[in-house]
C-alpha cells in the first residue's frame, strides 16, 4: 500500500524540482509507473476479507478496482492537460500537476481507509483540489457559480454524515470497518434513527448523485477544464458510491423500509436525465446529464442491498469510469478546435477525423451498454436484481435502457455523420497525443471483457 | 505614535490580561478587564480620524457597560454567598449575569451588534489585537465559572454561529467579515465550554492562529475591501496562492487545522446527546464558509491567465515582516495530523 502512496507523494516533489523542459513527460512517465504499479493491487489471493492491513489502510476487492481506476486515470489526466496548460506561465503549470498529484493521494487514502471518520476526512479532502480546478482553469464566467454549487451542495450532506458518525461512535465505540460487521446493529424505530439513516447516506447520494439533488453536476462538469471533468466523472462520483456499500452494513435493518422513495427517485432519475440528454445543445452537458442517469442506475443497485445489485453497481461504476472520462476526452478534443461546446457546431466530424470517429464510435457503444462489454453486464445485473426486487421497476429500466441507447446514439451521429459545415473543413488533424488517451481509456474496458472477475467486487 | 507611549500602552494591556489570568478575587480580576479595555483605547483612537474615534467611543461604552455589569454581579455574589472567589460562584443570578456580561466583553451574539462597527473603524493592527488578545481575558473568567444554566451557552454559542454567518453574507467590507468570522468562532468556543472546557481554549487558540494569518495577509495587501484583493496576486502571488486554504481553514473544511476543532466539538456535542444541536452548528458553518470562498475568488481563484504587464499597481518595497505570516499560514494548513497530540496536551 505505502509502495504507491509514498511515491505518489513524492511526485508532488518531482513537479516542483523537475527542469521546466522535462515536466510533463517525467510526471508523465513517474505517473505511469505509480499505475502500473497499482495494478499488481487487482491479484486476489483469496476472495473475500481484507488485503495489505496496515492500522489504517487497507483494501479488499470493493476497493481495489476503484484504486487502480484512481491510479489508472492520473496519466491520462496528464496526457489530457497538456494541450491547453502549455500557454501558461511555468508556475501554473506545476500548481495545475501537483493539484492533480493531491487529488490522487486523498483519493487513494480515502479508498484505502479502514476508519469511517478518515474515509470521511479524505472524502470531503478531494473538494478542495477539484474546488481549485474547477474555479481556477475553468473558462466561462459560471465557472464560480458551478465551485460555489459544487462546495455546498456536497459539504451540506456532508455534515450531517460526521455528526452521525459520531453518534455511532459514541455509542458503539469504534468505527473500523473490520469489526462494523459485528458490531451489533441498531435496531429501532424512534424517528431520530430514521434521521441517523437519513444522515448516514445522505451525503453519498448527493455525491453519486441521486436525481433530485444533482444539480450540482452538470455544473460542475460543464465548466472544469478537462482533468477536472475526467477526474469528477471517473472517480469522486464513484466515491459517493463507495461509501454508500460501505455504510450499508450497518444501517440495516431500517434500509429494507426507508429506502423506498430514493429507489424510486433514482429510477426515475435515470429515465428524466436521459429524457434532457436528447434535448442538450452542449456536448459536455449531455455527457453530464448521461452520467447522472448511470449513476442512478447504480444508487437503485445498492439501495436493494442484493448481491447481484452491489455487484452490478460495482462493474458499472468502473466500466461507467472509463467510458464517461473517455467521452469527456472526446469533447474535448473538439472544444480544444472550435473553442465551442456547441454540438452543431461540430457535425459530421467522420469526415475530417475519421480516426476519432472510430473512438467515438466505441466509446458511444460502451455508454448505451453493447454486449459484451462490462457496461453492460453491470447494467443487467442491476436490472436484474430490480426486477427480482419488484416487477414493476423493468418498466422504469427498460425505459431508460431505451433512452439511453436512443441518445448515445444520437450524440453519435450528430458529431461524426452527416454533412460537415464549410467551417470546420481545415480542422486541425488529431494528435497522436489524443489517440493515445482514448486508447488507454478504451483497451481497459476492452479487456474487462475476458476477466470480470478482476472488478466484479466481493459478493459474486 | 511615541515609541515610548507605545510601549505604555502595550505594557499595561500585557497587565491587564495577565492580571485577570492570575486572579481569584473578583475585584482583582475585574480590574484586570479595565486596565486591559483602557489601555487599547488609545491605540485604537491613534489616527484620530473620527471613524477611529467613533469605533473607540462605542468600543468604550460596551466594555464599560459589560465590566459594570460584572462588578455588579461579583458584589451581588460577594453579599449573598460572603465570599470574592472566582470559582465558588454557586447562585443562578450571579453566574447568569457574569456570563451575559462576558458575552458582551467578547461579542457573542445577541450581543454582537458592537463588534462589525468598532472593527471597521480601526486599522488592521489593531482590530488583530482586539480579535485576538482582548478576547483571553474574558475567556479565562468564563473558564473558571461553573455555569448555572446549561441552556444559556448553548443559545448564546448557537446564536452567535448563526449571527456571524448570516450577518458576514452582504458584506465586501474584509473588516466587517473578519468581525463576523469572529462572532461565528467564538459560538463555537462557547457551545462546549461547559463540557470539555480544554476544546474551549483549543478552538480560541486555533482561532487565533487562523485569523492572525488572515489579518496580516490583509496588511501586506493592504487591502480593506474585496475589490481591492483583487490586485494582490501582482503584489504577492505566493501568499494569494495561500489564502484560498486559509480561507476554507477558517471555514472548517477537512484536511485544514480549522477542521479540527469543529470535529471535536461535535464530538462532544454528540457525546452529551445534543446532535440535533450539533447538525444546526455544522450547517451554520456554511454560511460563514460562503462569504469565506467569495473572499477567496475575488483574490486568488479568477486570477488572469498569463502575465499582465499591464494594469498593475505600483509595487513600492516593502519592509513587511512577514515571518510570523509564514508560521502561522503553515500551522493554519498543515496541523490535522496532530490533533491527537494536541488533546493529549490540552487535557493533562
Amino acid at each position: 500500500m505505502l509502495k504507491i502512496l509514498i511515491p505518489s507523494m513524492f511526485m508532488l516533489l518531482t513537479t516542483w524540482t523537475s527542469p521546466f523542459k522535462q515536466l510533463w513527460s517525467t510526471i508523465l512517465m513517474y505517473s505511469f509507473l505509480v499505475a502500473t504499479l497499482s495494478l499488481t493491487w487487482l491479484a486476489m489471493p483469496t476472495d473475500t476479507g481484507w488485503f495489505y492491513i496496515n492500522n489504517y489502510m487497507a483494501y479488499d476487492p470493493l476497493s481495489s478496482p476503484l484504486l487502480v481506476l484512481t491510479c489508472w486515470l492520473l496519466p491520462l489526466m496528464i496526457i489530457a492537460s497538456q494541450n491547453h496548460l502549455a500557454a501558461e506561465p511555468e508556475n501554473r503549470q506545476r500548481t495545475y500537476i501537483s493539484l492533480l498529484i493531491s487529488l490522487q493521494i486523498f483519493l487513494i487514502l480515502a479508498f484505502s481507509a479502514t476508519e469511517m471518520i478518515m474515509f470521511y476526512v479524505m472524502f470531503e479532502a478531494t473538494l478542495i483540489p477539484t474546488l481549485i480546478i474547477i474555479t481556477r482553469w475553468g473558462n466561462q464566467m459560471e465557472r464560480l457559480n458551478a465551485g460555489t454549487y459544487f462546495l455546498f451542495y456536497t459539504l451540506a450532506g456532508s455534515l450531517p454524515l460526521l455528526v452521525a458518525l459520531l453518534i455511532y461512535h459514541s455509542s458503539m465505540g469504534s468505527l473500523s470497518y473490520l469489526s462494523l460487521t459485528s458490531l451489533p446493529l441498531t435496531c429501532s424505530n424512534l424517528y431520530a434513527d430514521k434521521l441517523w439513516w437519513m444522515a448516514c447516506l445522505l451525503a453519498f447520494l448527493v455525491k453519486m448523485p441521486l436525481y433530485g439533488v444533482h444539480l450540482w453536476l452538470p455544473k460542475a462538469h460543464v465548466e472544469a477544464p478537462i482533468a477536472g471533468s475526467m477526474v469528477l466523472a471517473a472517480v469522486l462520483l464513484k466515491l459517493g458510491g463507495y461509501g454508500m456499500m460501505r455504510i450499508m452494513i450497518i444501517l440495516d435493518p431500517l434500509t429494507k423500509e426507508l429506502s423506498y422513495p430514493f429507489i424510486i427517485l433514482a429510477l426515475w432519475g435515470v429515465i428524466m436525465t436521459g429524457s434532457i440528454c436528447l434535448r442538450q445543445t452542449d456536448l459536455k452537458s449531455l455527457i453530464a446529464y448521461s452520467s447522472v442517469s448511470h449513476m442512478g442506475l447504480v444508487a437503485a443497485g445498492i439501495l436493494i442491498q442484493t448481491p447481484w445489485g452491489f455487484t452490478g453497481a460495482l462493474i458499472l461504476m468502473i466500466a461507467h469510469g472509463l467510458t464517461s472520462s473517455a467521452l469527456f476526452c472526446l469533447a474535448n478534443t473538439n472544444y480544444e478546435r472550435t473553442h465551442s461546446r456547441t454540438i452543431i457546431l461540430a457535425r459530421g466530424l467522420q469526415m475530417v477525423l475519421p480516426l476519432m470517429a472510430t473512438w467515438w464510435f466505441l466509446a458511444s457503444l460502451a455508454n448505451l451498454a453493447l454486449p459484451p462489454l462490462p457496461n453492460l453486464m453491470g447494467e443487467i445485473m442491476i436490472i436484474t436484481s430490480l426486477f427480482n426486487w419488484s416487477f414493476y421497476t423493468l418498466i422504469l429500466t427498460g425505459l431508460g435502457t431505451l433512452i439511453t441507447a436512443s441518445y448515445s446514439l444520437y450524440m453519435f451521429l450528430l458529431t461524426q455523420r452527416g454533412p460537415i459545415p464549410h467551417h470546420l473543413i481545415l480542422l486541425e488533424p488529431s494528435h497522436t497525443r489524443e489517440h493515445l488517451l482514448l486508447a488507454l481509456h478504451l483497451l481497459p474496458l476492452l479487456l474487462l471483457i475476458a476477466k470480470p472477475e478482476l472488478v466484479w467486487g466481493w459478493t459474486a | 505614535m511615541n515609541p515610548y507611549i507605545l510601549t505604555i500602552l502595550l505594557f499595561a494591556m500585557g497587565l491587564g490580561t495577565t492580571i485577570t489570568f492570575a486572579s481569584s478575587h473578583w475585584l482583582l480580576a475585574w480590574m484586570g478587564l479595565e486596565i486591559n479595555t483602557l489601555a487599547i483605547l488609545p491605540l485604537m483612537c491613534q489616527s484620530h480620524h473620527p471613524r477611529a474615534v467613533e469605533a473607540t467611543i462605542k468600543y468604550f461604552l460596551t466594555q464599560a457597560t459589560a465590566a459594570a455589569m460584572l462588578l455588579f454581579a461579583s458584589i451581588t455574589n460577594a453579599w449573598i454567598t460572603g465570599q470574592w472567589n472566582l470559582e465558588f460562584m454557586s447562585y443562578s443570578l450571579p453566574t447568569t449575569l457574569v456570563t451575559v456580561a462576558l458575552a458582551l466583553k467578547i461579542g457573542l451574539a445577541p450581543l454582537h451588534a458592537w463588534m462589525p462597527e468598532v472593527l471597521q473603524g480601526l486599522d488592521l493592527t489593531t482590530g488583530l489585537i482586539l480579535s485576538t488578545w482582548q478576547k483571553l481575558a474574558p475567556f479565562c473568567l468564563l473558564l473558571q465559572i461553573n455555569p448555572s444554566n446549561t441552556s444559556l451557552l448553548l443559545i448564546l454559542g448557537l446564536a452567535s454561529t448563526l449571527v456571524g454567518g448570516w450577518g458576514g453574507l452582504n458584506q465586501n467590507q474584509l473588516r466587517k467579515i473578519l468581525a463576523y468570522s469572529s462572532i461565528a468562532h467564538l459560538g463555537w468556543m462557547i457551545l462546549v465550554l461547559q463540557f470539555f472546557p480544554s476544546l474551549t481554549l483549543l478552538t480560541l487558540l486555533m482561532y487565533f492562529v487562523m485569523t492572525f494569518s488572515l489579518f496580516i495577509t490583509f496588511k501586506v495587501n493592504n487591502s480593506t475591501t474585496i475589490n481591492s484583493l483583487s490586485m494582490s496576486w501582482s503584489k504577492a502571488p505566493i501568499i494569494s496562492s495561500m489564502v484560498p486554504f486559509i480561507l476554507l481553514s477558517l471555514g472548517g473544511l477537512p484536511p485544514l487545522s480549522g477542521f479540527m476543532p469543529k470535529w471535536l466539538i461535535l464530538q462532544e456535542l454528540t457525546k452529551q446527546s445534543l446532535a440535533p444541536l450539533a447538525t444546526l452548528a455544522a450547517l451554520s458553518a456554511l454560511l460563514s464558509l460562503y462569504f469565506y470562498l467569495r473572499i477567496s475568488y475575488a483574490m486568488t481563484l479568477t486570477m488572469s491567465p498569463n502575465i499582465l504587464s499591464n494594469a498593475l499597481p505600483w509595487r513600492l518595497p516593502s519592509n513587511q515582516h512577514t515571518l510570523p505570516l509564514a508560521i502561522t499560514t503553515s500551522l493554519t494548513i498543515c496541523l490535522l495530523p496532530l490533533t491527537p497530540a494536541i488533546i493529549t496536551l490540552l487535557t493533562l
